[in-house]
C-alpha cells in the first residue's frame, strides 16, 4: 500500500493518469501534481480527453455479444460472492463498492475527509452527534470509527449519536442499509418511529415509509421492538433473508421474506422492477426525482413494468416507459404526466 | 435553451427547490462560494468539453450541452474541491446528456412503435440507433478489450463493469494494488489509441 502512495508521477502517460484519479486515494498533493501535467503541453490535456472517452464508451458495451461473454467467464472466475467477500476484507469499502461511478468519485473525497472528522471527535471521548442528509436522488456512505458503514439512500435523514458506550442511529426519514462491526459491549440501535432494530454484527436494511418502518435482514440476526422502551411492546427477532414492518403504534407485522434484490439494487444504484404495476413502480422510482412521474390516465396505472433502470437517469427510465407502455411523457414543469398515445 | 451565456452571469440560473440542510465536516472549510468555484472550473475547461462533445454530436448541439453542464454542475451543491474529482464529475455529466440527447433524438425521430402491454427494456439492451457513437468504434474498443492481455483484461472487467475498487481487484487476483493501478493504466493506453485513432 505505501509503495502504492509513491508511484512515481513522472513516467505516467494520460492512463497512468486516469487510473491514477481511479484509485480512490487521491489528495491535494496528487491533485495539483495532476494539474501541472495537463497545462504542461495541450498533447497531454488532449491525451486525457480521449482516454475519459474511452473510459465513458467502454460503458456503452454492456449488452454486446463479446463483452457479455467475457463478462459470463468473469462471473465464472470470480463469483458474486467472492467479489463480495474481496469487497468485505477491504477496510472503508464493504459492499458498498458497488455505489455508482460518478457518486464514489465525489463519496471517496468527501467520505475521507468524514473519517478524519469523526476520528477526531472519537479521540475527544466525548459523545458525538452528527446529522446526515441525502436530497433527493442522492447516496451516501457514513463510515463510523469502528468501521460500521451506513448507506443513506435517496431523500433520508439520519441522526448518529456515537461514544464509547454507544451506537445509536435516529433514522428520521427515508432509507439506510446498515453494515455493523462486532461489539458485544456496544449494540447497534437504529431508532425509527417509535420502534428500535438493535443488532450486534450484521447487515440489515431500515425504512420509513410514513408510519410505518420496514426492517430487512441481509445478514445475521437483529431484534426488532416495535415500541423502544416499553416492557410491554411487541419484539421479535429477525434473521437472514427476513423482514418485519411496525407501525407508529408498535404493532408488528407477522415475519415475512425480505425483498434482498430490492436493496442489493439500490446499493449499486438501480431499481428492479419485476412484473410490478407502473403505479407502484412509479411510486418506488419517484423516491429518487424531484420532478414525480404521475400517471395521467387512470387506466394506465395497472399496466405491468419489467427491467432494471439506473437511478439518476430518468431519461432514459421515461423513455422506456414511453417506448414499453406505448405512453408520452409531458412535462408540466411540476410533474411528468404520463399520457395515453 | 439560452444560446449563450458566459460562466459567471447569472441571470438565467435555474433554481431548484431547496434541499434539506446538509451538514458537511468539509463545508464550513469551503473558501470560496460554490458557484464562484464551479465557474473558475468551467472556464478553465471549457475548451477541452467543447471538443471533447464535439466528438459526441454535433457542433452547436455541443455548445449547447456545454451550457447545459455548466447548469447541472451549478446545481450538484457538493461538488468535491479537488479539481481531478471535479473534473472527472464535469466530464462524466456531459456524456450523460449527450447520451439523452441522443435518446431525445430518437424520440422525436420515432413515431410508430410496436404497443408493448409490457415493458422489458432494460439500459443494457440499446438499439444501435440509441448509441453515443457509431457501431464501427464500439466494435473496435470491444475487439481492443477482447485482445488485452488476460489479466489486465480481468482487472480492466471488474473495475469497470463490477465496480470493484482497486484494493478489491487486488485481494480478489492476488495482486499488489499497485499492479491493479498498473494494469488499468494499460488497459486504458490501449482504449484511448484506439479512440484516438477513430473518433
Amino acid at each position: 500500500m505505501k509503495s502504492f502512495l509513491r508511484w512515481r508521477i513522472s513516467e505516467q502517460g494520460a492512463g497512468g493518469w486516469f487510473a491514477r484519479l481511479r484509485s480512490g486515494r487521491v489528495d491535494e498533493r496528487v491533485d495539483a501534481a495532476w494539474s501541472r501535467w495537463m497545462t504542461e503541453a495541450d498533447t497531454h490535456a488532449k491525451a486525457f480527453e480521449n482516454t475519459e472517452l474511452a473510459w465513458e464508451l467502454s460503458s456503452d458495451l454492456e449488452g454486446r455479444p463479446k463483452i457479455e461473454a467475457l463478462l459470463r467467464d468473469l462471473d465464472a472466475q470470480f463469483p458474486a460472492d467472492a467479489r463480495r467477500a474481496a469487497a468485505q476484507l477491504i477496510p472503508g469499502r464493504g459492499p458498498f463498492a458497488v455505489l455508482a461511478q460518478s457518486w464514489r468519485l465525489a463519496g471517496l473525497a468527501a467520505l475521507a475527509l468524514l473519517c478524519v472528522g469523526i476520528v477526531t471527535f472519537f479521540m475527544l471521548n466525548r459523545t458525538s452527534v452528527t446529522d446526515y442528509t441525502t436530497e433527493i436522488g442522492e447516496q451516501r456512505t457514513i463510515t463510523l470509527p469502528d468501521d460500521s458503514h451506513v448507506l443513506l439512500n435517496t431523500a433520508t435523514h439520519v441522526r448518529v449519536t456515537y461514544s464509547r458506550s454507544l451506537r445509536r442511529i435516529d433514522l428520521l426519514s427515508g432509507e439506510a442499509l446498515f453494515q455493523v462491526q462486532k461489539d458485544a459491549r456496544r449494540p447497534f440501535e437504529v431508532h425509527a418511529l417509535n420502534g428500535v432494530t438493535t443488532a450486534v454484527g450484521t447487515e440489515f436494511d431500515v425504512q420509513v415509509n410514513g408510519a410505518s418502518a420496514a426492517v430487512a435482514v441481509l445478514v445475521g440476526t437483529v431484534k426488532v421492538e416495535g415500541s423502544a422502551g416499553d416492557p410491554k411492546g411487541q419484539s421479535v427477532q429477525v434473521t437472514l433473508g427476513q423482514a418485519v414492518d411496525y407501525s407508529a403504534a408498535g404493532d408488528l407485522s407477522a415475519v415475512h421474506a425480505a425483498d434482498a434484490n430490492r436493496i442489493r439494487a439500490w446499493q449499486a444504484h438501480r431499481v428492479v422492477y419485476t412484473d410490478m404495476a407502473l403505479a407502484s413502480a412509479l411510486q418506488d422510482y419517484n423516491r429518487y426525482l424531484r420532478v414525480p412521474i404521475v400517471v395521467g390516465d387512470p387506466s394506465l396505472a395497472a399496466r405491468h413494468v419489467n427491467g432494471v433502470f439506473r437511478i439518476g437517469d430518468q431519461t432514459a427510465f421515461i423513455h422506456a416507459l414511453e417506448e414499453g407502455l406505448h405512453v408520452k411523457a409531458v412535462a408540466t414543469g411540476s410533474e411528468i404526466v404520463l399520457q395515453k398515445q | 435553451m439560452m444560446d449563450q451565456l458566459p460562466p459567471g452571469t447569472p441571470q438565467n440560473e435555474r433554481t431548484e427547490p431547496d434541499a434539506a440542510p446538509v451538514q458537511t465536516p468539509d463545508a464550513a472549510s469551503a473558501a470560496i462560494s460554490h458557484r464562484e468555484y464551479v465557474t473558475q472550473l468551467f472556464t478553465k475547461y471549457r475548451a477541452s468539453l467543447q471538443r471533447y462533445l464535439t466528438r459526441l454530436v454535433r457542433p452547436d448541439d455541443a455548445a449547447e450541452l456545454v451550457q447545459e453542464t455548466y447548469f447541472r454542475l451549478l446545481r450538484h451543491e457538493n461538488t468535491v474541491r479537488l479539481e481531478a474529482m471535479a473534473r472527472a464529475f464535469l466530464f462524466h455529466t456531459a456524456t450523460n446528456l449527450a447520451r439523452d440527447h441522443r435518446r431525445r433524438g430518437l424520440v422525436r425521430r420515432s413515431d410508430q412503435h410496436v404497443a408493448l402491454d409490457d415493458l422489458e427494456i432494460a439500459q443494457e439492451h440499446q438499439g444501435p440507433e440509441q448509441q453515443l457513437v457509431g457501431e464501427q468504434i464500439l466494435a473496435q474498443i470491444e475487439r481492443a478489450i477482447a485482445d488485452l492481455p488476460a489479466d489486465t483484461r480481468t482487472v480492466f472487467l471488474l473495475h469497470r463493469f463490477r465496480d470493484l475498487s482497486y484494493p478489491e481487484i487486488a485481494k480478489l487476483m492476488n495482486l499488489s494494488t499497485r499492479s491493479v493501478a498498473r494494469k488499468m493504466a494499460d488497459a486504458l493506453e490501449r482504449l484511448s489509441s484506439v479512440v484516438e485513432a477513430t473518433l
